[in-house]
């Protein structure tokens, strides 16, 4: 068999890239392991009746000239922006809600703590604008290390004027923001724990790292970047879950001539006289092709369906030392009724994020269990209850919670994934427990997904659910290794559309879109 | 007093003395007024207890830049240092880890350890070199300011740039990871056996508020990396005399040029007229007025207790307040009637010339760090200490000896009680810490003198204790040190700079600072911009 352009992964990022090299007269072809499409932006029933965002559940959001390229507000998406982004409950009782408006969080806040009130208008201001400007960088294609200068460099000028357009200030706190531990970040705005708490969940997500680790504030400023900047952070998500992003990309891609096939695992990529050929299927079916796209992760394209003597050996070592261990869980709850929580919360306040760890040493204390290899006794935890504005997820009156489980590393020192996998469930019900007492026993079943369960299911090497570490040396145009951090891979045919290339992790469709970008211009 | 200077040098330290040096040899009426009734800062020997001449707080020596000691001509200034060979890290197994200057010994040691490591060894010494030698640059260099259209300092940047461009792409994955990774992440790749990973990590915590697994911790490291003596990098020695013979030096070479010195002379605030400083007043009243003040104390203790409130633009104070001073250690200096015994090698040998370290193991330092991010300090802290007298008799009576420790983690800001009711508590800890390795160690101490960071703040005006005048995190370095837009040593008060540690490129006995600090000032007078 022959096809144009093989696009490893059916991931959301995959299938952006699909559908835009098929718009650009291209014909690519998607091979996706599982019989689902969606790679960690799918929707599955984990219990009889009872559907969910199973691995992520949140969308980065998708970046906005994906939306609009691929048609998909016609495609029978229902994007639902949920208030307020995020509740922190605290553990006596109530808690903290931030909403889109900014004003309306800051009159919110004054029963909470004055002077965080009044810092958090400008908070959301400069965040709003270092994000607006950020997000100019996260749509570029990083430079070519040795020919910076080759290339448009209308955009770079851009970036350098929008740099000086920031004002002195925010520019100023740009630089120094970078750089620093999100616990000092929070320190320098807020006063309250919890307000510190909320921001502190932001830099820590999806990294392994607390809150005293330095580069958490480029974390939660890159985040930023790829939603609206809001003080709040940004909480979108789909009527049918995530899952229905990869049903609307299908149907896009379909229309432009893509095709795609699942169940089709990928055994390895031929390469001949140094350069790729196509790839192998497992079952040892061959297809050939002018272009092969990786969409998993980049240990998994290049040490394991790459047979690695192709590559420089000290490429080799360099993959081998990209830091990929995963940290988080996902525990999905069914329960017979809403999570009773302390103070008589509205169930209106639990549309959006729901935070849970209330004060920095807390989280810190939860990075702590991971550094030396065990699960976080009191983890950090981000949970979501879509079943409040979607129905047809669970039986009617009955509800849905995702939560997603930091710390649960996943080297464990102790035991392993298999047999202490029941343990995420625990420690997450009984931090819930806390906040909601008497959830447990509204819980009809549980799915428990640990680091080893992303891997193996999900193909996240490592299970880490961004591709790699975003840590300041994993990033931008050493994502996910200096010199190929322009979608190219190290052999002529080869290019990579994941989270481990810019601008990384997340359901943005950002790699995804700048991929098919380059691809589309080297190949027409 | 009638007598008119061009510049006052507030801080008899390293860095204040080397600047006025500058200054001096530039044809300039320099006066330092120094606090304390001695020279030297944080580089002092003082006899604290009789026959003892204690370094009390820095007490090795390697960043010292070797221009300064040419250009100052320190050796004829009595400078001279002596070899400090090797780090020896005894285990609580009884094994330990004993490098050596001598590489090839090293090799070996590390080779009955593990002997994939030895050949890691190579290749990692090499790698560091090659890193020390593109980054060294840098500390001669004034930080460009980012948020103006500077040339010159943009041109020296695109210069570096050139220069990474021609490194090979392992050396530039080795740059960038060096400037952001933990230094166990970094070492990570390179060894496999534990304590040779924690003893060589530790030189990314000094001065930090830090674990060895905080992202930015390699960045120390290479700082650390970057001492040279003689032209040989990675080496450390003592100075003759004590760490303070090093700030004699410097102050003989500055009074040689014509600097007045006057210690015991505290500063109570310093003199602006008109956005312009005019030249400080002493505490008791004494006014000497000059057009040029150059502060070689840190920045909070600068802008927020020197300058009268209302003279500072809010936005500069807040910048200034921001900045971080976390002192993270404490010093603990004991005077020996004997030498210790170490159970991992006994009797007296040359692995107690050299630095003896206690860091056992990666995750022992990490959780060192654990306690103090609560505001403990650590029961089983990390320490490096150093016996001066093996290698300077002159230090202490002869058959007796000095073991000088340094501590971390020390938090200054501590969760419950004060550091005073803490003290003994910490020197203790220390103390116990000791002799799990070397039980004969109680026995032995005549004296003992533990200088916490609150003691650091009060005697040397070190604010919060810290080492550096503040943390040599990504976001205070460079163009960033100490505060944005106020890298390159002048500050919103025409007429006052700053030369010591909180500049770029930061601290330990380097003098750097001062020196571009000073080549800079005379820059201005050049240029008729200072009076």
């Amino acid at each position: 068999m022959k096809a144009d352009v093989v696009i490893i992964g059916g991931g959301h990022n995959g299938l952006v890239t699909a559908a835009l090299l098929a718009r650009g007269g291209l014909k690519p072809l998607v091979l996706e392991r599982r019989d689902v499409l969606g790679g960690a932006a799918v929707t599955e029933e984990f219990h009889p009746g009872f559907r969910a965002s199973t691995v992520a559940h949140v969308l980065g959001p998708l970046r906005a000239s994906v939306v609009e390229d691929l048609d998909l507000k016609n495609r029978g998406l229902g994007f639902v922006e949920a208030e307020p982004r995020v509740f922190a409950p605290l553990p006596d009782g109530g808690g903290v809600a931030l909403w889109g408006d900014a004003g309306k969080t800051a009159f919110e806040l004054r029963k909470l703590s004055p002077p965080d009130a009044d810092r958090y208008p400008e908070f959301h201001r400069s965040l709003s604008a270092i994000a607006a400007y950020l997000s100019r960088l996260l749509t570029l294609t990083p430079p070519d290390i040795d020919r910076p200068l080759k290339g448009p460099i209308l955009p770079w000028l851009g970036l350098g004027m929008g740099f000086r357009g920031l004002g002195r200030e925010d520019a100023q706190r740009l630089l120094r923001w970078g750089p620093m531990a999100v616990a000092d970040f929070a320190t320098e705005w807020f006063s309250t724990d919890v307000m510190r708490a909320i921001v502190c969940g932001r830099g820590i997500h999806g990294l392994f790292g607390g809150p005293w680790s330095a580069g958490t504030t480029a974390n939660l400023l890159l985040q930023a970047a790829s939603a609206d900047g809001n003080g709040a952070g940004s909480t979108v998500q789909l009527v049918g879950g995530l899952g229905s992003l990869a049903g609307a990309l299908t149907a896009a891609a379909r229309q432009h001539g893509a095709e795609i096939r699942t169940s089709a695992a990928v055994e390895r990529i031929a390469v001949k006289d140094g350069r790729v050929t196509g790839v192998v299927l497992a079952g040892g079916e061959e297809i050939a092709a002018r272009a092969v796209v990786s969409g998993a992760d980049p240990k998994r394209t290049f040490l394991d369906l790459l047979d690695p003597a192709v590559l420089d050996p000290d490429d080799v070592r360099r993959l081998r030392n990209y830091r990929q261990q995963g940290m988080a869980s996902k525990v999905n709850l069914a329960l017979d009724s809403l999570p009773p929580f302390r103070g008589d919360v509205s169930p209106d306040l639990l549309r959006g994020r729901i935070h849970v760890g209330p004060d920095v040493d807390d989280l810190e204390r939860a990075f702590d269990d991971a550094k030396y290899g065990g699960l976080s006794k009191k983890p950090y935890l981000e949970a979501t209850i879509p079943t409040l504005w979607d129905s047809t997820l669970a039986p009617a009156g009955q509800h849905v919670m995702s939560v997603y489980v930091q710390f649960t590393p996943y080297a464990l020192r102790e035991g392993s994934w298999e047999t202490r996998r029941d343990e995420v469930g625990d420690a997450a019900l009984r931090t819930l427990e806390t906040y909601a007492p008497g959830i447990s026993r509204r819980v009809v079943a549980r799915q428990v997904l640990t680091p080893l369960d992303l891997e193996r299911t999900y193909g996240l090497t490592g299970g880490h659910p961004m591709h790699g570490e975003m840590a300041l040396d994993q990033l931008f145009l050493a994502r996910p290794l200096l010199g190929w951090g322009r979608y190219r891979g190290p052999l002529p045919g080869l290019y990579m559309c994941g989270a481990g290339t810019h601008p990384g992790g997340g359901v943005t469709g950002g790699p995804g879109a700048n991929a098919a970008r380059e691809i589309l211009a080297d190949l027409k | 007093m009638s007598k008119t200077y061009d510049a006052i040098v507030i801080g008899g330290g390293h860095n204040g003395l080397t600047h006025a040096a500058y200054l001096a040899r530039a044809g300039r009426k320099v006066l330092v007024l120094e606090r304390r009734p001695v020279l030297g800062g944080a580089a002092v020997t003082e006899e604290v207890f009789p026959g003892f001449k204690y370094s009390v707080c820095s007490y090795v020596v390697s960043l010292l830049r070797p221009e300064i000691i040419r250009e100052l001509d320190l050796p004829r200034h009595g400078l001279e240092i002596l070899p400090l060979d090797g780090t020896f890290t005894p285990m609580p197994n009884g094994d330990y880890l004993w490098r050596m200057s001598d590489h090839a010994r090293t090799r070996r040691e590390i080779y009955r350890h593990s002997p994939l490591d030895a050949e890691a060894y190579d290749e990692y010494s090499k790698a560091m070199a090659d890193m020390a030698r593109f980054v060294k640059p840098i500390l001669s260099m004034v930080p460009p300011d980012p948020m103006s259209f500077d040339v010159p300092g943009f041109s020296r940047l695109f210069a570096m740039g050139r220069r990474f461009q021609r490194l090979s792409r392992t050396d530039q994955h080795n740059i960038l990871q060096l400037m952001t990774m933990s230094a166990v992440d970094l070492l990570d790749q390179w060894f496999e056996t534990d304590v040779l990973k924690a003893t060589m990590s530790a030189s990314g915590i000094i001065g930090t508020f830090l674990g060895v697994r905080s992202p930015g911790t390699a960045y120390v490291l290479l700082h650390h990396y970057m001492g040279e003596i003689d032209g040989v990098f990675r080496s450390w020695g003592f100075s003759r005399g004590g760490t303070g013979a090093i700030s004699m030096a410097i102050a003989a070479a500055a009074q040689e040029a014509g600097v007045e010195v006057r210690t015991a002379a505290s500063i109570e605030r310093i003199k602006v007229k008109d956005g312009r400083t005019t030249g400080v007043v002493l505490e008791g009243g004494e006014e000497i007025d000059a057009p040029v003040v150059s502060s070689s104390v840190d920045p909070h203790r600068t802008f927020l207790k020197m300058v009268e409130p209302g003279v500072l633009e809010a936005d500069f104070l807040s910048e200034v307040r921001r900045y971080k001073l976390r002192g993270s250690s404490g010093k603990v200096n004991l005077a020996l009637d004997g030498l210790p015994e170490f159970t991992a090698m006994p009797g007296p040998g040359p692995h107690l010339r050299g630095a003896i370290s206690i860091s056992p193991s990666v995750d022992y330092m990490e959780r060192a760090y654990d306690q103090a991010k609560y505001g403990e300090f650590s029961t089983h802290p990390y320490i490096d200490m150093v016996i001066p007298s093996l290698t300077d008799p002159s230090v202490a009576p002869p058959g007796k000896h000095i073991l000088s420790c340094f501590v971390q983690y020390a938090p200054y800001k501590l969760r419950e009680g004060t550091w005073d009711e803490k003290r003994d508590a910490f020197g203790d800890a220390v103390v116990n810490t000791i002799a799990q390795y070397a039980p004969n160690i109680k026995k032995l101490i005549l004296h003992r003198q533990v200088l916490t960071p609150l003691d650091l703040e009060r005697e040397f005006g070190l604010t919060e204790g810290n080492i550096f005048q503040g943390e040599l995190s990504l976001e205070q370095l460079f163009f960033l040190r100490p505060v944005p837009g106020w890298a390159r040593y002048r500050t919103p008060i025409r007429g006052l700079y700053m030369c010591g540690s909180a500049t770029h490129p930061g601290g330990g006995i380097m003098g750097a600072p001062g020196r571009i600090s000073a080549l800079e000032l005379i820059k201005d007078w050049k240029k008729g911009k200072v009076a």
